[in-house]
């Protein structure tokens, strides 16, 4: 079941659009910004919001890689693997924070729940690479010292 | 029309048309995985490369994302593109898990095909494999993702060109999956489909697996009887056993699809139960000894209680040369013409529309696609004849607007416009339409009048401004008046219009059958059983039961028959209660001529030798029996015993029969040509045959357009399903899986008068019983109307398919009670 003020958000994008399904990223997202995620039932709600299928809907989802299919923790690092960042050292960045979440890699979540770490292609930053981006905020010229800073910021 | 040259041929070819299909004109198939004639070109695959050496285009390019240009000078052979194609193939092959022992598609997948002529046979590749997980997608596909090369034609076929929405492509890169949301059965009707568009072993047919390879199989081409349109088919066989049918390419009816109810309906004729032992006196016996005592029988009932003691009833299955062959043994023996149709309605509806139909009006199914504007008059496409609702779907894509006028809540894979209309207004509304369009006419100022609110208006308003109008109408639901004014609309649309008539009948060979039924009905047949006038009945290819829905009174009347003499390939109560069985052969055996709804007259041989399927006689592997003889091999072709039992006036061949139907009965004047003049399919003409037109004019002509409402109530109709009411289909064990529950479906006012509400079980009641049903409130259908699926062995206690019924004789089932008091 949508929220009301979910099902009120989207019903405020989807007048944009010529038709519903036009809305379907901008309803996606409205749904994981409250949620963290999109959940098979949050799947199925939307569809409906929307007139579509679950499965045309899926198709939506799961081609947009910042739509997320699965539970991911309180905040999610996009870790830039891209070519300026690659080469200026983004395996160093990952394998640091490896060590510090105490994860196995890109797609793991802490036990905490606290951090998801993913890969991304290319954060648009590439003049302070190596980059990320956590939840909304662009952290750049990183190296070690700086982690633990940036990180102490999220609970 | 551009000229250009392919590998130093020149060729001519309309504007528009793409390199890839020019070549194909001259014969040169290049390579190509995601183009399809049927979906054209979305340039995914990359391996259509051909290189351009002269003209407007330079270089290498995808030949299937190019328009063929004057001058152009193209090579396939180019080294260039050679090696392009080959190091496409490569790629296409880096997670291909080279399974081809164990997939299905080996041995005819163009996958295979293109990487063995591009030379790619070594994997240079060394790294891990993307796998994905197979979803169960029901009962007639086997998913296999792994195998994908991602050409993108499933989700092309099944959502643009089928308009289904439940399969659909998911992730991105190299992790794109075609699939659903989850596991599930495909909605469409359509889907089976995609075992023949997958260029590989994604998609396979789930029945057949592991049945053998392409090479094991005879294999011939064959026509699809399990509607009215005759599409084509191949049929597949191994071990005396239909295996798989596929879709033959036909330009004018199926293009290159079919539906599932054509491909999966094939299981009677290798099924377990199939008689094939003639049975005389409830012993086995010899057939033609069986087939002297059924003539001598017959003569004697016949000499005892007079020719008219004798009746016979044909079917809409047999094949044209079975239904001449038993209206030829009646003649001969001086019994009454055979009856072929299950009620009077029926005969009259079917007559009408055969009567109406001319070769300048009516129309194929491709004119059908090309229609802008398509009026679709009592008739339920995608249950009475499914590939027309694909037809349909491709006119619309192309701008067409489709409205349906039909009381039931008809869902189509298409936007169409729904006028939910009783069945016994479609007539008049027919008629306004007739009188709207010739207004306007007259004068073109009045098109404004039609205010937009009147969907009557706008469906006038949309004939008017149409080129190429096509008026589809039914013979289930409408009556005779309905189909008339429907032939009559054509006709005035034609004045000044290419507009076409497209009828759906309701067999593979009801247009013959109409032009051969010169009787009566089964039902009249049924009664003059009950009323002790026939001692003897003869059926041929029919199932009775199957067709007149009050089985009871059906078993009472027989049961009063002196001799019942049955040739059939099914098994059912007919054959059962016979006296006299004789086994016939399917059309996969014995092939015959079909002439489907259009008057297309369709020759077919058959696909293989009769006999049990070896599955069924020996558990072995490979299957094999030692002995003498094939065990089962007695079916004959009915034409063949029903010749026999005529006596001196027997056919020497199938042809003879053609012939003589050319040259004695109305309507068949066409088939004298033994070879049709242009090469193409041979079509009857039977408009405005006054012999054919005699009889069913003398049953219509007193049929009013608006017949008197007699007295409140429902209109009772028992409607097709796409899946489960045909007689041959029904029986088929994948199909049932995809049987939907028959409904009652009503319109929320009519429910909210009768204190009903969606999901109730109601009993309907009748004079003599009562039918119980789960009512479903639906939005789109007209009122006054209750609309029940018709099962294939209805236990229907009305005696027609539509009745009428009183409110009072709708009660809902308190499910509580009969917990307590079963």
């Amino acid at each position: 079941m949508l929220t009301p003020l979910e099902e009120e958000e989207i019903k405020f994008v989807a007048e944009h659009y010529a038709s519903l399904d036009g809305a379907a990223i901008e309803a996606l997202k409205i749904v994981q910004r409250h949620r963290g995620w999109i959940s098979d039932d949050s799947l199925r709600d939307v569809a409906e919001a929307l007139a579509m299928t679950t499965t045309e809907l899926d198709s939506v989802a799961t081609f947009y890689n910042l739509i997320f299919r699965q539970p991911v923790g309180r905040h999610v690092i996009l870790l830039c693997d891209s070519v300026s960042c690659w080469i200026m050292g983004y395996d160093n960045i990952l394998e640091i924070l490896k060590r510090r979440l105490n994860i196995a890699g890109f797609g793991h979540t802490t036990a905490d729940g606290r951090f998801t770490l993913l890969p991304h292609v290319c954060l648009g930053a590439c003049d302070r690479a190596p980059v990320m981006m956590i939840d909304d905020r662009l952290y750049g010229e990183l190296d070690a010292d700086k982690i633990d800073a940036i990180l102490a910021q999220y609970e | 029309m551009p000229q250009l040259t392919i590998d130093d041929h020149p060729i001519e070819v309309p504007t528009g048309t793409k390199v890839i299909a020019a070549a194909e004109q001259l014969g040169i198939m290049i390579p190509r995985f995601c183009y399809h004639a049927a979906l054209g070109s979305v340039g995914a695959c990359r391996l259509c490369a051909v290189m351009f050496l002269d003209g407007p285009v330079k270089g290498l390019q995808m030949s299937c994302m190019v328009d063929a240009q004057d001058g152009m000078v193209v090579s396939t052979t180019d080294a260039k593109a050679v090696d392009f194609r080959r190091q496409v193939i490569e790629w296409l092959m880096l997670h291909h898990p080279h399974d081809c022992p164990v997939c299905d598609e080996g041995g005819h997948c163009l996958l295979q095909d293109h990487t063995v002529s591009s030379g790619h046979a070594i994997r240079r590749y060394r790294g891990a494999k993307r796998t994905h997980r197979d979803q169960y997608l029901g009962p007639l596909l086997q998913h296999e993702m792994n195998r994908c090369i991602q050409c993108y034609r499933c989700s092309r076929y099944y959502q643009d060109f089928a308009g289904a929405r439940d399969l659909s492509v998911m992730q991105i890169g190299n992790k794109v999956y075609f699939g659903r949301d989850r596991d599930g059965t495909l909605q469409s009707p359509f889907a089976g489909n995609l075992a023949d568009i997958c260029p590989t072993g994604v998609f396979t047919d789930k029945p057949s697996r592991y049945m053998g390879r392409r090479w094991d199989y005879e294999r011939s081409p064959a026509v699809c009887i399990h509607c009215s349109l005759g599409c084509n088919i191949v049929v597949s066989a191994r071990y005396r056993e239909v295996v798989r049918l596929e879709a033959r390419f036909n330009p004018h009816i199926n293009g290159y699809f079919m539906c599932d109810r054509g491909r999966h309906g094939y299981t009677y004729t290798s099924a377990a139960g199939r008689p094939r032992q003639a049975i005389f006196e409830g012993q086995p016996a010899d057939v033609d000894a069986t087939l002297q005592h059924a003539a001598e029988r017959l003569t004697s009932i016949a000499r005892m209680h007079g020719l008219a003691a004798v009746a016979c009833i044909g079917s809409l299955r047999s094949s044209v040369e079975a239904q001449g062959a038993l209206v030829r043994l009646c003649n001969a023996q001086g019994w009454p013409a055979p009856a072929f149709f299950d009620d009077d309605e029926r005969l009259a509806a079917v007559q009408t529309a055969v009567a109406q139909q001319h070769a300048q009006v009516h129309v194929s199914l491709r004119a059908v696609e090309n229609a802008d504007a398509v009026i679709v008059a009592g008739c339920d496409p995608i249950a009475e004849a499914p590939m027309l609702a694909l037809a349909l779907r491709q006119a619309q894509r192309r701008g067409a607007t489709i409205v349906v006028i039909d009381p039931r809540p008809i869902e189509l894979p298409l936007a169409f416009q729904h006028i939910p209309l009783a069945a016994d207004q479609l007539a008049a509304c027919l008629d306004d339409l007739i009188t709207r369009v010739g207004t306007v006419a007259h004068d073109p100022g009045a098109l404004e009048t039609g205010s937009p609110a009147d969907p009557l208006a706008a469906a006038a308003d949309l004939l008017v401004r149409s080129r190429r109008p096509v008026i589809v109408c039914g013979t289930d639901l409408p009556n005779v008046a309905a189909i008339r004014q429907a032939g009559k609309l054509a006709r005035v649309l034609r004045e000044n219009r290419d507009s076409g008539l497209f009828h759906v009948l309701p067999g593979a060979n009801a247009y013959s059958a109409a032009l051969l039924n010169r009787g009566r009905s089964m039902a009249q047949v049924a009664a003059d059983i009950a009323q002790g006038a026939v001692k003897a009945l003869l059926v041929v290819e029919t199932d009775p039961f199957h067709h007149l829905p009050n089985r009871k009174r059906l078993t009472d009347a027989l049961a009063r028959l002196e001799l019942l003499v049955t040739l059939d390939y099914l098994d059912g109560p007919h054959t059962r209660k016979a006296h006299v069985f004789l086994p016939s052969t399917t059309i996969f055996e014995s092939g015959g001529t079909f002439i489907n709804q259009e008057g297309r007259v369709q020759k077919t041989a058959g696909a293989l030798q009769g006999g049990t399927a070896l599955r069924l006689v020996s558990n072995t592997h490979p299957p094999r029996l030692y002995g003498q003889g094939i065990p089962g091999n007695q079916p004959m072709p009915a034409w063949l015993m029903l010749s026999a039992l005529s006596g001196e006036s027997a056919f020497g061949s199938s042809a003879d029969i053609l012939q003589w139907l050319a040259r004695e009965v109305p309507g068949f004047e066409n088939l004298k040509a033994a070879q049709p003049p242009t090469g193409e399919d041979l079509l009857l003409d039977s408009a405005g045959r006054s012999e054919i037109g005699r009889h069913c004019l003398d049953v219509t002509s007193e049929s009013p357009l608006n017949p008197p409402n007699s007295g409140g109530g429902l209109h009772l109709l028992s409607t097709e399903r796409t899946f489960g009411s045909e007689e041959l289909s029904c029986r088929s064990p994948q199909l049932i899986e995809l049987e939907s529950t028959p409904q009652a479906r009503l319109a929320p006012s009519e429910a909210r008068r009768l204190a009903l509400k969606d999901g109730d079980r109601i009993a309907l009641a009748a004079e003599n019983g009562f039918y119980e049903t789960t009512l479903k409130v639906a939005d789109n259908m007209a009122e006054g109307t209750l609309a029940v699926g018709r099962h294939c062995h209805p236990d229907w206690p009305w005696d027609g398919r539509h009745a009428r019924i009183a409110d009072r004789s709708i009660k809902k089932i308190d499910q509580r009670e009969t917990k307590i008091n079963p």
